[in-house]
């Protein structure tokens, strides 16, 4: 497989026109955050495919739960609905994926899904302050001016249209493409663990042990590993079998993908159509009232995807 | 751009397109294959394990691990109080199943003081497979003339309700126990069309307005025995006002395909292995141990493929598994009333199985592939019909009767890494497992993503919820039985055999429904793409997204992986219903009371 010669934006977004430095600096970006070759548990490696030609023999699709494994399984055991309630909170939501609730007299009428990483509108702002302007009118309000997005010149990740007043990218700590291509590279090396029973549990969330095993995994099978082109964190998947509108009925498509592309989104949103005489809170899932943004997130499917080969010769 | 899918089913393989399969195949070569599929059935050699499950009893069975954290010893007194089926399992040839919906709560009450004595525990099965062995042993033969007929009990939450009280009812903290089977029915994937014959108002029981609030089961080695029984039970039953809503027989399939179910395969070879002893002697474990404690596989296998489980899994307030460790323990749950200590939920899903439907299907694409209908209808379970895994057939890709009646080696696999030769310790008249141990299976291509033994039972994949270490959350001690008559072995049966029912009574113990058998279900066995991408299960997945019930697997070819849709279902869901299953204690010290 020839070398990848520009690493693309996420699902192959389009924000700038074509001859933009921005696509040359996203490219940068990546390629400066990855090493040519982090060598790995049983000669794999983990490799950077705009340096290493490897002749590509399989794809393999690391798929994980929106919701955050710690609050469900470890810390709320016994307690879904606490659990629900506490994943409110973005703060929380660990596993690249964050959503934003909105209600209206308590029930909740839209729930936004989103994969976008931060240092995207960082890249972005750097090279056209005015298209990111222009991102967060469209997505969030027309209400957004420049000055609400940035202190003293440098864009705010925390401003307010992205976390009180909304919600356009990943603002907890450590949902940034930063980490994701720090865990894809460090997770080549699964210590001396011949299987998954041996390999190190790792956090207790549902993405990183994930990435770190079936990595680990293709590593120790002498494997070069690297991500697959456009590198991304995606939802791939968002389940709404057995949910029901108020009748009973099953409930119509209520989602639609704003951003990214079947797949491969970036941007999910969950509304019910005004006029229908119903909202979001209204639904039930499995006969239960949709009252926290989290009920929807357990079904909502995260993805980043991988590739696998050998070296060219 | 926005899109606006008009199926929010996720487009496979991230975003490219995969090819589909060209099936074609004449109706009359179809019915042809299909019928010799049947007689070849009847020719085929299976070896069959014995029928009860030799637990320990008696400290020769599995060493201590030298260091392993202590595990609960359930004496006398735990053991007579917690009913057999759920812990080691009746696992008779016989059974019948009793559904009721309450009267007269007084004289319901009178029934459950009555029946309560005939409820057997723990140890008495236990006692029964103990004298099982030794007669084994005495006589030389592997099935010593012993009978016994046992009987087990369930009740609803409503039932709870109207026999307790509605707190009592409300303090179980497994809310889809709450809410029921029916409510969580197209949760599960079940059809949400009215018209669809495996809708719940269609149910024979279990649906709105035929919930069981009671379920009885009885099991025995002789069907005279069983019948006596059942009919003492029904006569007192009926006497004390309860409403027989609907009764199901089970049987195991005659001769050679006992221990399987109507596709033909071998059910239940995989079960976890619950810990705890039967009491404080070395090595008195509920479930034999065998690896070796040299090997570190001691610690969290009791036999090859046997994963070991805490207790509290299965029984309310026992020490469960740890979250984020293969073999530490962590405390007990305690969201339930103190009375439920010991009681197990129970879900029953009465599923009918259209046989000719599944073998056509895999005829038709076996076809289209090339290879024996056997061959690929093995791929959609993952095992031949003799239980043999496909994981260890790789070398011969046929079936192995030798190696799915060797119990040390028909479950020793694991998915993504070579398999290792486990260590175990000298077991009399055992030679080792001399079959190829299986090699790793990363991408799926001899055993698939979609496969129903891999859907159900990832074992070491990291899966959407990450480390294997949760999926040892996940498991169930599955209690099923078919019901209805044979046609598979069945060399030309009649077209009236052919049309008559039949199916499985799936049951399955837990200690809580929705993060075990619903979390199975929906996240893995239902989903396209949990925990990999490659298709629905095909065996037992269901699928309804707005009416559409179409599933699809993506089948590994040299040339890659082709898409084929499942359009036609051959596993519907029929009734059931969610129970709880309490200590002996409590039905005539609570409920009864």
């Amino acid at each position: 497989m020839a070398l990848v010669t520009r690493f693309d934006t996420p699902a192959s977004l389009r924000d700038m026109p074509a001859g933009s430095p921005f696509y040359d600096n996203w490219h940068n970006h990546i390629a400066g955050r990855l090493s040519s070759s982090t060598p790995g548990s049983g000669g794999g490696e983990f490799y950077d495919p705009s340096e290493v030609n490897v002749n590509i023999a399989a794809e393999h699709l690391l798929v994980w739960m929106g919701f955050p494994r710690a609050l469900m399984v470890a810390t709320n055991r016994d307690n879904r609905v606490a659990a629900f309630a506490a994943g409110e909170n973005r703060d929380v939501q660990e596993e690249y994926c964050e959503w934003r609730v909105t209600r209206v007299g308590g029930k909740i009428t839209k729930v936004v899904f989103v994969t976008e990483t931060p240092e995207y509108y960082e890249k972005l702002w750097a090279v056209d302050r005015a298209t990111v302007v222009a991102l967060y009118r469209a997505l969030v309000s027309p209400a957004v001016v420049e000055a609400d997005l940035h202190t003293a010149g440098t864009y705010n990740r925390r401003n307010s249209w992205n976390t009180t007043n909304g919600i356009v990218h990943f603002i907890q700590t450590i949902n940034t493409l930063n980490a994701a291509l720090g865990l894809a590279q460090g997770s080549v090396n699964s210590g001396g663990a011949r299987d998954n029973y041996e390999a190190s549990p790792g956090p207790q969330t549902s993405v990183d042990p994930r990435v770190a095993m079936d990595i680990g995994s293709l590593s120790r099978k002498g494997f070069s590993i690297t991500l697959r082109e456009p590198i991304g964190l995606y939802i791939t998947g968002f389940d709404d079998t057995g949910w029901s509108k108020p009748d009973g009925s099953p409930v119509d498509n209520y989602w639609t993908i704003t951003r990214g592309s079947p797949g491969l989104v970036l941007r999910l949103e969950y509304e019910v159509p005004a006029g229908s005489g119903f909202v979001v809170g209204d639904i039930r899932i499995g006969g239960r009232p949709i009252e926290y943004g989290g009920q929807i997130a357990e079904h909502v499917t995260c993805m980043i995807g991988g590739v696998a080969g050998r070296r060219a010769r | 751009m926005k899109y606006k899918d008009k199926d929010p089913a996720p487009v496979p393989n991230g975003h490219k397109k995969i090819e589909q399969l060209k099936i074609s195949i004449k109706p009359k070569e179809l019915e042809s294959k299909f019928t010799n599929i049947l007689t070849e059935a009847a020719d085929i050699e299976l070896i069959l394990n014995a029928g009860l499950h030799i637990s320990s009893l008696g400290t020769d069975f599995g060493a201590e691990v030298p260091g392993s954290e202590p595990e609960p010893v359930y004496g006398f007194k735990a053991r007579a109080n917690i009913q057999g089926n759920t812990i080691p399992g009746f696992n008779k040839d016989h059974q019948h199943f009793l559904f009721y919906r309450l009267g007269n709560v007084k004289r319901a009450k009178q029934w459950l003081r009555w029946i309560a004595p005939l409820i057997t525990s723990m140890e008495d099965v236990l006692a029964f497979v103990r004298l099982h062995r030794a007669m084994r042993l005495r006589l030389g033969v592997k099935e010593p003339p012993m009978c016994a007929t046992w009987v087990n009990i369930a009740f609803s939450n409503q039932a709870i309700a109207s026999l307790v009280s509605k707190a009592d009812a409300d303090a179980f903290g497994d809310q889809s126990f709450r809410q029921g089977l029916a409510a969580r029915s197209t949760y599960l994937g079940d059809p949400t069309s009215r018209k669809h014959s495996g809708h719940r108002q269609h149910w024979v029981v279990g649906g709105p307005k035929n919930e069981a609030d009671i379920i009885v089961i009885i099991a025995a080695d002789d069907t005279e025995d069983l019948v006596t029984t059942v009919d003492a039970i029904k006569t007192r039953a009926a006497s004390s006002g309860l409403r027989l809503l609907f009764e199901q027989r089970g049987d195991t399939l005659p001769g050679r395909l006992r221990g399987h179910e109507h596709f033909g395969f071998k059910d239940g070879v995989s079960q976890p292995g619950v810990r705890g002893k039967v009491s404080t002697a070395p090595g008195d474990f509920i479930t034999p141990r065998y690896i070796d404690p040299t090997d570190p596989r001691a610690r969290y296998f009791a036999k090859p493929g046997q994963l070991l489980i805490w207790p509290g899994e299965f029984l309310l307030g026992e020490p469960r598994q740890q979250t984020e460790h293969l073999y530490s323990s962590a405390p007990a749950a305690a969201n339930f009333p103190r009375w439920a200590a010991l009681g197990s939920y129970l879900v029953c899903r009465r599923l009918r199985q259209d046989v000719p439907a599944f073998w056509k299907f895999a005829i038709s694409v076996a076809t289209a592939l090339g290879v024996p209908s056997q061959q690929f209808a093995s791929m959609l379970v993952g095992r031949w019909p003799s239980g043999a895994p496909i994981m260890r057939t790789q070398m011969t890709i046929a079936d192995n009767p030798a190696l799915a009646g060797d119990e040390w080696a028909n479950n020793h696999f694991i998915f993504n890494d070579d398999t290792r030769a486990s260590s175990l310790i000298p077991i009399p008249g055992y030679g080792g497992d001399g079959f190829d141990q299986a090699t790793q299976d990363f991408l799926g291509t001899v055993c698939p993503h979609f496969a129903h033994i891999r859907k159900s039972n990832p074992r070491d994949i990291s899966t959407d919820l990450g480390k294997p270490h949760d999926s040892l959350l996940r498991m169930i001690l599955r209690r099923g039985i078919p019901f209805g008559k044979p046609i598979f072995g069945i060399k030309r049966p009649p077209r009236g055999l052919i049309k008559k029912e039949r199916g499985l009574m799936f049951l399955c113990y837990a200690s809580t429904i929705e993060m075990q058998f619903e979390f199975i279900t929906r996240r893995w066995v239902n989903s396209p793409i949990q925990p990999n991408f490659g298709g629905h299960d095909p065996i037992i997945g269901q699928r309804d997204t707005r009416g559409n019930r179409t599933r699809f697997i993506d089948v590994p070819t040299a040339a890659g992986p082709r898409r084929v849709d499942i359009k036609n279902e051959w596993v519907i869901t029929t009734g059931g219903g969610y129970f709880f299953s309490p200590p002996i204690a409590a039905i005539a010290g609570v409920l009864g009371a």
